[in-house]
């Protein structure tokens, strides 16, 4: 699905990020959608929440596969354990995923445990952006174009 | 599977909009060159990183990764994720999981005649997956890219263009050779127009509402 998040709709998630960091005693957390984009971000987890999200969404989809071969309907969590950081992804729903970044002084008990309310708390957020649809009034003014020239070039040509 | 047409993301808050291009074809066909070109030749502020999860041997695994950012709506920031599928076979499943989310398609063919039966695998591969996802080759921008033109023993343009290029509307297709850049970017800059424009119809709505997302 296609996603418009309102300044409201923003604020909103901000809130339950922080809440959920403050809780969990994580590091950082990215949300982002099953197609890699980044729909939020909070904390100090990573430089890089695009290719978090991107590489969040290839391991969930891949773990959502392996449920399948097992008979599950999916896995609702992944885990990975590194030696001093480690990530916790978290189905928000069908398209939405919570990717939390934590270091091991933190419980992963306590990360798990906060994770369940925040995502119920966010699927009902994104079931409100899903109703609300993505359309604007007057799209060609709202996303105005830039005019000629191509967006993308070599930075020395020639 | 949820999916379908009207993928992207815009943030009103922070005015940003995401949109999702994967490079799609056979393996070995110059998906991933297309995108390394990109990523040297590009100026480093409108890139990010190329990640690749690829095997010990530089096969793409899993997909190629690196973001990219344009002044392409006033008063936005524009982020196009660039994806490319590994092309091999027998990685469908993981082709179908990439594929997910697309905003734009750039089919990547390699010219050579030995290749020609792959390139018309991977093409009914690219609509089926497409298809699975409630998606189409009809609704889905995307363009062709007949790489590898510098090789010997490969086949006319208009042959490529009458393979693969065949539907009901002719699409924007360029002759590559990828490695040394030779139609990279204007395969890049297509796709991106095509991406953009339908992106502004998509948010269209049929009613007007009231809503704190116009803006005038």
């Amino acid at each position: 699905m296609a996603f418009s998040l309102t300044e409201k709709d923003v604020l909103r998630l901000r809130r339950i990020l922080l809440d959920l960091l403050d809780r969990s005693e994580a590091d950082g957390c990215v949300v982002c959608d099953s197609g890699g984009y980044v729909l939020a971000q909070e904390g100090r987890g990573t430089s890089d929440p695009l290719l978090l999200s991107a590489l969040g969404a290839g391991v969930f989809a891949a773990s959502r596969e392996l449920a399948r071969i097992l008979g599950e309907d999916e896995f609702s969590a992944v885990f990975h354990q590194g030696e001093k950081r480690s990530i916790f992804i978290r189905a928000v729903n069908r398209e939405v995923l919570l990717v939390i970044i934590f270091s091991n002084t933190a419980n992963v008990g306590l990360v798990r445990l906060y994770a369940g309310p925040a995502s119920g708390e966010m699927r009902g957020l994104f079931d409100e952006v899903a109703a609300a649809g993505v359309g604007v009034e007057h799209p060609e003014r709202t996303f105005v174009l830039t005019e000629g020239g191509d967006l993308f070039g070599a930075a020395n040509p020639g | 599977m949820c999916g379908g047409a009207d993928m992207s993301f815009v943030n009103f808050a922070i005015r940003e909009v995401q949109l999702k291009i994967v490079y799609y074809g056979p393996g070995l066909g110059g998906k991933t060159a297309n995108l390394q070109y990109i990523h040297q030749a590009i100026a480093p502020a409108a890139r990010g990183a190329l990640t690749s999860v690829a095997t010990s041997k530089d096969r793409t695994l899993f997909f190629d990764f690196m973001p990219l950012v344009a002044n392409a709506i006033e008063n936005f920031t524009t982020r196009f994720q660039m994806y490319t599928v590994p092309g091999q076979v027998m990685y469908n499943t993981t082709r179908r999981l990439v594929l997910r989310g697309a905003d734009g398609v750039v089919f990547v063919a390699d010219s050579q005649w030995s290749r020609m039966a792959d390139n018309v695998e991977s093409f009914a591969n690219l609509e089926e997956n497409l298809r699975l996802q409630g998606d189409s080759l009809d609704q889905i921008p995307y363009v062709l890219q007949y790489n590898k033109r510098d090789l010997p023993n490969i086949a006319p343009l208009n042959y490529m263009e009458f393979l693969l290029n065949n539907r009901g509307v002719r699409r924007p297709s360029f002759g590559g050779v990828a490695p040394q850049g030779a139609g990279v970017f204007e395969t890049l800059n297509m796709i991106a127009r095509l991406v953009l424009n339908r992106f502004v119809k998509t948010h269209a709505r049929r009613e007007a509402k009231e809503s704190d997302l116009v803006l005038v």
